[in-house]
């Protein structure tokens, strides 16, 4: 089987993959409507208010959310019609409660949450690759054993949690002792007398970029640090691996230096495994970090979610969840075909 | 096994491979420790009734918020104890009593032993009146004192070593009522009341407490939180300022409990019963205590609704360990029927299976236990579903490979050849095989269990009646517990998830070093 069939094959496979999430997502949402029989309508509209409106203005707003109530089968079939003309066209429909389009909220938050994803998976990545080659030219020294257990610490450690120690560390007790010489704010993605100075300042988007950079500081090492353990473990365990191969023996039968040995044929040929992985992770780096983002307060779609979620506002949700999963999807798809070019090894099928 | 002659228990097949699984097992240093760690956490959830000192439940408020715990209190030697301070609380002695105003004879005292009417020591303040008798109806301007110029009380004072204000003061009174004559008629309640005061050495009264009817025979306890403006009055004068002068003389306070007539008696609608009524009123005082509270509660402080953090963290051990174990065996379970049967059969059946396992991977997986978790409601059981719904897919594929390595192997041929079923093959024979592998996939599935609970519980997706240690962290952050500088709110609970997950991950790497053949050829 050729690379071309190969990639015919998967993209049939992600298609498919596609259309389950769509309508699993579907009934997701809607199982309070089919497993206790709440309206949607209920959700969104008071029983009260219901009342008080007249049925002109309450067919609008039905159609406006694209609801219907009291649905029955051939309603339900319709309602599952327009959700997949619309997912397929990407119109994802209205917040219940911010009555903007979906789209437009979730385009304010992205570029935050890409920032401090983006960021600190980098950070992580680095690190953890750097560590991990470092380590693994010599398994079982103390060294290595030390940089392990750090790693498990770092895998038990609730990432929340962390956040909060460090908010508390260097937003709250630092700047009080340093007298505001250490001083981190708590929480939030910009200051808005910044945001407000900034737009009459000729340097004001610096000074924006200033301000978002000190708000990044803090959840970007909290996520940093949680992802390190993981990047650091598998680079490890991948090079202690690939240095017991034949072609290892014979490249230092060949009287080739220790670091040539572990730099240009261990590295070269652990990083292989390690691409999929950091494929993978930017598949997600959309998908946020709720609980940091949470804790910090931070402007971006992981908190969203949450937030949705709490309030019912169930067209952001299903939004969110979708744009992650196609993502996700998305991401593999590109890990899979990353790998099969990157290594002459593999055979496609 | 054939046997002849003694076999020794200790040649067991089961015995031989558990000693030397612990053989190789206690090399491992970091293995011992997390054995051991998890003992300790086993035996917390276990005794967790014995250690906790109070109710667990958060909204169960026993002292101000976010007090610090008592051992900081080493570091603050002119810091408020908290203690009880009535000298004498259950009136084992006669307190003596005073009298107020001019009448004659209307006011009496007694104390009663153990042995007495109530079966505990009590005070008795009595108040009897005989229709016509003079009585004298004044009205405070303070409005501190009661409407008769003419009452009994009896009192307790206690030294204040301290020169600060206690945070807040709670006193417990138990008092019991008896009526005769025509005070056990209908509107005999009314006729009076039983007060408490602070009466600070300047000799100044300040009312913190006045009873309503209905009142009963039986000793019945009140307890009365004393407000700002209560404690400002009766400590202020006892707090030196910053010359060092302070406005009472003596570092004493006087509580004083009373019983007075109402102004009620003298016109009840528009009767008078004062002209007709004849009887007594006994009060019988069997306990009185007060707490001023310090700045320091408990083992470890406590929470922003001022419940006690120690025995919400006590408790919060048997969540995190009943969570973690019991979603990690549904997911194994599910884990390894899946993998098994997927490894096993091979063809359409593992394509299916494994398709659906790849559609849950890409699932997002803390956003869809986020929406269950809001769906089905916050139940113990309903999170244990929701963590296990997404946790069983690494199983399955584990298994899966493993399974497809041994099916082929002569021990399952000759199994085939004798006629044995295939579930029976797949789960005497090929499953004790891949088991090994499995146990390290378990201790670090609990560990993801685990943090998988404390993050929804964060997020205040689970049981908000429930202590548990994520919900500690959700108090803590949605209250500003640091930006009060609480920060025992914060530590400890973070501490103990992540010494319960690491201690998980410690055996769990160390049985992977172990049993994992993959590792142990190199």
């Amino acid at each position: 089987m050729g690379l071309r069939e190969y990639v015919i094959r998967r993209s049939i496979y992600m298609f498919l993959l596609v259309v389950a999430v769509v309508c699993f997502n579907f009934f997701l949402f809607r199982l309070p409507t089919l497993v206790l029989g709440v309206s949607p309508v209920d959700l969104m509209i008071s029983e009260e208010l219901r009342r008080n409106l007249t049925r002109d203005v309450l067919a609008q707003l039905y159609t406006r959310f694209g609801l219907v109530p009291d649905p029955d089968i051939f309603d339900w079939i319709y309602m599952f019609w327009r959700y997949i003309v619309n997912m397929f066209t990407g119109n994802f429909g209205i917040s219940f409660v911010s009555q903007k389009p979906v789209m437009d909220e979730l385009m304010a938050r992205l570029p935050n949450t890409l920032l401090l994803m983006g960021t600190s998976s980098i950070v992580s990545i680095i690190l953890g690759i750097y560590t991990g080659v470092k380590v693994a030219a010599d398994p079982g020294s103390r060294k290595d054993v030390s940089a392990v257990t750090v790693a498990l610490f770092i895998y038990a450690l609730p990432i929340f949690w962390l956040g909060m120690m460090l908010l508390m560390t260097f937003s709250f007790y630092l700047p009080a002792l340093t007298d505001g010489f250490i001083n981190f704010p708590l929480g939030g993605t910009i200051d808005y007398e910044v945001w407000v100075s900034a737009k009459t300042d000729p340097l004001g988007s610096l000074v924006i970029a200033a301000n978002i950079l000190h708000h990044l500081i803090l959840p970007m090492i909290a996520l940093g640090v949680g992802g390190y353990g993981g990047y650091f473990l598998y680079m490890r365990n991948n090079l202690i691996d690939v240095m017991t191969e034949d072609y290892i023996l014979t490249a230092r039968a060949k009287g080739l230096d220790e670091n040539q040995v572990l730099y240009k044929h261990g590295l070269k040929n652990a990083m292989l495994p390690m691409v999929t992985i950091i494929a993978m992770t930017f598949g997600f780096l959309i998908n946020g970090a709720t609980l940091t983002e949470t804790v910090f307060n931070w402007y971006g779609l992981g908190r969203y979610i949450f937030e949705s979620l709490f309030i019912l506002d169930y067209p952001v949700v299903q939004a969110i969840f979708m744009i992650i999963a196609i993502t996700a999807i998305l991401a593999n798809f590109i890990a899979d075909l990353l790998y099969g070019v990157l290594d002459p090894r593999i055979k496609y099928g | 096994m054939t046997e002849k002659g003694k076999t020794d228990w200790r040649d067991s097949n089961w015995y031989i491979g558990i000693t030397g699984f612990w053989f190789e097992f206690k090399k491992h240093k970091i293995g011992i420790i997390g054995i051991v760690v998890l003992l300790m956490f086993v035996g917390m959830a276990i005794t967790a009734p014995m250690l906790a000192t109070h109710d667990p439940s958060p909204n169960n408020k026993v002292a101000p918020s976010f007090l610090a715990p008592s051992w900081m209190s080493l570091f603050d030697p002119t810091g408020v104890v908290t203690e009880q301070r009535i000298p004498d609380p259950y009136f084992t002695s006669n307190p003596g009593y005073s009298i107020v105003g001019t009448t004659d004879g209307q006011f009496s005292s007694a104390h009663g032993d153990e042995n007495s009417a109530y079966g505990q020591s009590h005070v008795n303040l009595t108040w009897s009146y005989t229709a016509g008798s003079e009585l004298n109806f004044t009205e405070d301007p303070e409005g501190q004192l009661p409407d008769s110029g003419d009452f009994i009380y009896t009192t307790q004072t206690f030294d204040w070593e301290y020169d600060r204000l206690p945070s807040d003061v709670n006193i417990t009174l138990s008092f019991g009522t008896t009526l005769t004559g025509d005070f056990a008629s209908e509107f005999g309640g009314i006729m009076f009341r039983v007060f408490i005061w602070l009466i600070d050495s300047s000799g100044d009264w300040q009312k913190v407490y006045q009873s309503n009817p209905p009142y009963q025979h039986d000793p019945l306890s009140r307890r009365i939180d004393l407000n700002y403006f209560d404690i400002a009055a009766g400590w202020r004068g006892m707090v030196a300022d910053a010359d060092g002068n302070q406005e009472d003389p003596l570092d004493e306070l006087t509580v004083a409990i009373g019983l007075a007539p109402t102004s009620n008696f003298e016109t009840f609608i528009g009767d008078h019963p004062w002209e007709y009524y004849t009887g007594s009123v006994t009060v019988s005082i069997t306990e009185l205590k007060m707490v001023p509270y310090g700045d320091y509660f408990g083992l470890l402080g406590t929470t922003d609704k001022g419940a006690d953090a120690w025995s919400q963290l006590v408790y919060g051990s048997r969540i995190s360990l009943i969570i973690g174990i019991l979603a990690t065996a549904l997911s194994t379970i599910v884990g390894v029927v899946v993998g098994m049967t997927a490894g096993y059969f091979g063809g359409k059946t593992d394509e299916i299976l494994m398709r659906i396992v790849d559609f849950l991977l890409v699932i997002p997986g803390l956003p869809l236990m986020m929406v269950l978790a809001a769906f089905l409601g916050p139940t113990i059981q309903n999170i244990i579903v929701v963590i296990s719904i997404l946790g069983w897919t690494g199983t399955s594929r584990l298994i899966r490979s493993q399974v497809m390595a041994e099916k082929n192997k002569a021990y399952v041929e000759s199994a085939r050849a004798i006629g044995a079923s295939d579930t029976y093959i797949m789960y005497r024979h090929i499953l004790p095989n891949v088991t090994p592998i499995l146990f390290a996939d378990i201790t670090l599935g609990v560990v993801g269990a685990i943090l998988s609970e404390s993050g929804l519980a964060f997020l205040g997706l689970t049981d908000p009646s429930e202590p548990s240690w994520g919900r500690m962290l959700a108090d803590a952050q949605g209250t500003g517990g640091f930006s009060a500088g609480a920060w025992w709110v914060v530590v400890f609970p973070g501490l103990m998830i992540t010494i319960i997950s690491l201690a998980f991950t410690f055996v769990g790497h160390t049985l992977d070093q172990v049993l994992n053949p993959r590792l142990r050829e190199r």
